[in-house]
């Protein structure tokens, strides 16, 4: 057998002996199984639950009786944002970001009931799923079974008895990769097991599953390299040990809660009262709805009076209010997207900031990689509230129109006994408008947004193998 | 030179030691700063309130004015609610980075409102907050392991563990020094910046105090698990790997497996059904006669039972009064929700008697109030606004009266509500009261008349007032030392009228002025 295969099976013949790592290798076995079977049955509960509320919103909304075509716009739609097959593995935002919208017109509001603001305070300390295990606790693991590999060596002598025996530094350092690899890959296969059965379902996107696969094992594949990196740079094991904790503690828990507070701090968001009172500042700008006199909407009137050729709002082939109805309802939905596109590139910039922060910690990219190709990032939410909007603009719109072309000008104003009943149109139009369907990302467009992370994580990589290559040639030289 | 000088002589000269508390004080500086930074932009968002609704109010007065039609003024305009940061906020954020804590609420259906959030970056909540809290339960513990896990065994380890044991003033006596030594460094560096950034903040000396002891106990667990793995006699190698590894589990891993123990223990699934419900009521009433919802109204609120009939046009009370209908009709399933949320705070907070990191978390979140029974007793505060609101409308409504732009500044004002000012004085105070009463109840009506009276809103004001003044008091002893930071902070809150200094800020000394211009 090879030098390298013969240090890397007495290195593992080593770690096996320790009983206090077997155990911490079976707990965290037993912990990703936990974390997969908990994940998995989370989402499932959770999409079931708001496919039933989805079915009994859509039913509703379909058994509304004859109504007038204004009402039905208040009356609205809730729609109820559904989870991607790999959120399973990685829920991303889906606990911070609500879980069902009401849309309706003139309003645009947040989406609510997300489970950050239904739990108890355990929700901010993690979330238990794979993405958390092999992210958090796997590294942790894999430093308390290799801060050694090296540095013990060198500390009782062994190292000079192994040169002295032939073996090249490269081997020694080559065998004691292989042993906390092979670890490493052990460590992550219950979890990528878990990964498979979670998201291999028939039609699963491959490529973003192929991203997420890859990206791991780069980065448990960093970790090796960098464990094996610090024992051989420090002379004594409890100063290998205490430098890999600390570094773990820098890169996977101070930097991750650092970054967002300084990229919050560098570009403020604005919040929802001023944003609110700002829309209804341009919106009387543009075109105040409630005064009579109000310019743009006096040749509004005359240009609609001008396209169908009479003098009196009367006397007009559809009705004034239902197409005044479409007019307000333009203005007001270009005055939320303008405001929506600047609070979505606020947020982007934030995110990039934070995504620069992964220079220093690849915890970050990880992250932003497991959660762009799971669709469950600040992109996928996006992707979501962007579609609502689309479908609430056309859905307002399309009642609008059936105001103006359904309901009687003369109805509608008239204030008799009787004229309640005469403004209704009829409840089979209801049915005629269509639910909302989600379009899911394609895997393409999934995967292209894990790119900048599993960037990050290569160019760790290389530095890191460069690193310890250099480390490699200095083994043991006396300092 | 005394022994405990010799023992901090020794210490000086580890280079890890050194290390360990730079870093440690490093960290919990920059962690007051960042939550300090924050908690002064929510109280600037906060100030930013007033000029914000004074110019939206003002559009809409103008043009009501008009029709001085009560109806469309109770239709368009939106109140303002906030919920100002307790003093001990800077130091736990708990859940105001994803809790709105600036609402506003118009008059409609209130459990149509209610449950909306703010806007927020999902992708930065998610890994949490870097401040006070996070590095006392999270960073605390390591630097613990860092300074204690070779204590004995380093010693033993170096062969000189014999030989102390054998010196006069040496053996027991000679570990307790060191521990105390150490656990007094410790909670030093912990201690002191901390409470130089609450003494600035105008946080009460006893919640500084409970705080102070919380350092001290958390840190004190920590050492005597370090203790505990101590006696088993392995080299420090292996008692840090323990320790750290004992570290995850108990910080990392069992509150979350926790989580999810309790979230699927307690299901809390009724939000959507109470809005789906809701909604349904709201609308049905278009479709029934309308005098079933006058009828239905008048019964649950026979004050306004001597309004007039309803003509064959529109009129905004039968609107408002399906509203509030529609409200009511759901009640039972917003009981259940609240209850079902409450029960998962309480399970959480149990679990702190078990697990010290949840412990300490909780039971700082619950002195800056900044946890789920602080955002539940802000929405309790929000309904009785919402009640007061209903009630100067109605008066409006049922009565038949005109609604002018005088009218719209004698509107209930949320910072002038009893709910506000006895959670100011409760987060002020420390209460530790851990559950929050249900506004669901009925208010005091007594309390409440259509038309704001300066009699009722300077006996407000004085009961605000009064335990401020005190804090203002202490407050003024200790300004000179800390001059730039009570600028900033009162900067940021001097235009509310949530002041911590005692002095009511510009926008209450507005709301009197406007009332006695108005001759009332």
């Amino acid at each position: 057998m090879s030098v390298t295969r013969l240090i890397a099976r007495d290195e593992l013949r080593l770690m096996m002996r320790n009983r206090v790592a077997v155990i911490a290798f079976v707990l965290l076995a037993l912990l990703t199984l936990v974390a997969v079977a908990s994940s998995w049955s989370h989402q499932r509960g959770i999409a079931e639950l708001r496919a039933r509320h989805a079915q009994a919103a859509d039913a509703a909304f379909d058994a509304q009786p004859d109504r007038h075509p204004h009402r039905v716009v208040h009356y609205g739609t809730f729609i109820f944002r559904p989870l991607g097959p790999l959120a399973a593995f990685d829920p991303g935002v889906d606990a911070f970001t609500g879980n069902s919208m009401f849309l309706e017109g003139h309003r645009q509001n947040s989406a609510n009931f997300g489970d950050a603001r239904q739990s108890s305070l355990l929700v901010r300390f993690g979330q238990l799923t794979p993405a958390f295990v092999l992210q958090v606790v796997a590294p942790l693991l894999l430093i308390f079974l290799g801060y050694g590999a090296l540095s013990r060596e060198i500390e009782r002598g062994t190292l000079r008895l192994l040169m002295l025996q032939g073996a090249s530094r490269g081997q020694v350092v080559g065998g004691k990769l292989l042993a906390l690899g092979i670890v490493a890959l052990l460590a992550g296969m219950p979890a990528m097991v878990g990964f498979v059965l979670i998201a291999g379902k028939p039609g699963a996107l491959a490529l973003p599953m192929l991203a997420i696969a890859s990206g791991y094992f780069l980065y448990l594949a960093l970790w090796t390299i960098a464990i094996i990196l610090v024992s051989a740079l420090v002379r004594r094991s409890r100063d290998a040990l205490l430098t890999l904790v600390a570094l773990w503690t820098f890169a996977v828990v101070l930097v991750p809660r650092v970054a967002p507070d300084v990229a919050s701090a560098a570009v403020p968001l604005q919040d929802r009262l001023q944003t609110d009172v700002a829309i209804a500042r341009d919106l009387r700008k543009l075109g105040d709805s409630h005064n009579p006199d109000d310019p743009h909407f006096a040749k509004f009137r005359q240009s609609v009076l001008d396209r169908y050729g009479v003098s009196r709002v009367e006397d007009l082939p559809v009705n004034y209010k239902g197409v005044l109805g479409i007019e307000g309802e333009r203005l007001t939905s270009s005055l939320f997207d303008r405001y929506s596109r600047e609070s979505y590139a606020a947020q982007t910039r934030q995110n990039a900031l934070v995504g620069v922060a992964g220079l220093i910690s690849p915890a970050i990219a990880i992250r932003s990689l497991s959660m762009a190709a799971a669709g469950t990032d600040f992109a996928g939410h996006r992707r979501f509230l962007e579609q609502a909007e689309a479908y609430r603009y056309g859905l307002v719109q399309r009642l609008n129109k059936l105001q103006a072309d359904d309901v009687r000008y003369a109805d509608d104003i008239a204030e008799d006994a009787g004229a309640d009943r005469r403004k209704r149109v009829a409840a089979d139009n209801w049915t005629e408008q269509p639910d909302f369907t989600f379009t899911a990302p394609s895997g393409t467009a999934l995967a292209r947004g894990a790119v900048p992370g599993l960037a990050i994580i290569l160019s760790w990589l290389a530095a890191a193998a460069v690193l310890l290559l250099m480390a490699t040639r200095r083994l043991g030289v006396r300092r | 030179m005394s022994l405990v000088a010799h023992e901090l002589r020794l210490l000086s000269r580890q280079r890890l030691t050194i290390v360990a508390l730079a870093l440690l004080t490093l960290v919990t500086v920059a962690a007051l700063a960042a939550g300090m930074t924050e908690v002064a932009r929510q109280r600037a968002a906060i100030a930013d309130i007033a000029a914000a609704q004074a110019e939206d109010i003002d559009a809409i007065a103008a043009w009501v004015d008009k029709s001085k039609d009560a109806g469309s003024a109770a239709y368009y305009s939106f109140h303002p609610t906030w919920d100002a940061p307790a003093p001990l906020a800077f130091a736990t954020l708990g859940m105001r980075d994803v809790s709105p804590y600036i609402l506003r609420v118009r008059a409609l259906g209130l459990e149509a409102q209610i449950y909306d959030g703010d806007t927020f970056n999902p992708e930065l909540a998610l890994p949490g907050r870097f401040d006070f809290a996070f590095v006392l339960v999270f960073l605390a513990p390591l630097f613990v392991i860092a300074l204690f896990h070779d204590l004995v065994a380093g010693e033993r380890e170096a062969g000189r563990a014999r030989a102390l044991d054998a010196l006069p003033k040496g053996g027991r006596a000679l570990w307790r020094r060191r521990t105390l030594l150490r656990l007094g460094l410790l909670w030093l560096v912990l201690a002191a910046p901390f409470a130089c950034a609450a003494l600035s903040e105008g946080v009460a000396i006893v919640v500084i105090a409970i705080v102070l002891a919380l350092i001290a106990a958390y840190l004190l667990f920590w050492i005597a698990l370090a203790a505990l793995v101590g006696r088993l006699r392995w080299s420090s190698v292996a008692n840090a790997a323990t320790l750290a590894a004992a570290w995850m589990v108990l910080v990392l891993i069992v509150p979350t497996l926790a989580n999810v123990a309790i979230n699927q223990a307690i299901p809390v699934n009724q939000g959507a059904e109470i809005a789906l419900a809701q909604r349904e009521a709201v609308n049905r009433a278009w479709d029934i006669p309308r005098e079933d919802t006058m009828r239905r109204f008048y019964a649950n609120h026979p004050q306004w039972g001597d309004s007039a009939p309803l003509g064959t046009e529109f009129h905004y009370k039968w609107y408002f009064a399906f509203h509030q209908n529609g409200d009511e009709s759901v009640s039972d399933q917003v009981r259940d929700y609240r209850g079902g949320l409450e029960r998962r705070a309480a399970a959480g907070r149990a679990l702190g008697w078990a697990l010290p990191s949840v412990g300490v978390q909780a039971l700082l979140t619950r002195l800056a109030d900044s946890d789920l029974t602080g955002q539940l007793a802000y929405q309790d505060c929000i309904r009785d606004f919402h009640a007061r609101l209903r009630t100067f409308y109605y008066g409006y409504l049922f009565h038949d009266r005109m609604f002018g732009t005088t009218d719209f500044a004698s509107a209930p004002k949320f910072e002038h509500t009893p709910c506000t000012h006895k959670r100011i004085r409760a987060t002020g105070a420390a209460s530790l009261n851990l559950s929050a009463k249900t506004a669901l109840d009925p208010p005091d009506l007594a309390q409440v008349d259509g038309v704001a009276d300066q009699q009722r809103v300077a006996s407000a004001l004085n009961d605000y007032r009064q335990p401020a003044r005190r804090r203002a008091a202490r407050y003024r002893q200790i300004e000179p030392f800390f001059g730039t930071f009570n600028w900033a902070v009162r900067q940021n809150s001097a235009v509310g009228a949530d002041n911590f200094d005692g002095r009511p800020g510009r926008a209450a000394h507005m709301h009197l002025q406007s009332d006695r211009a108005a001759g009332r």
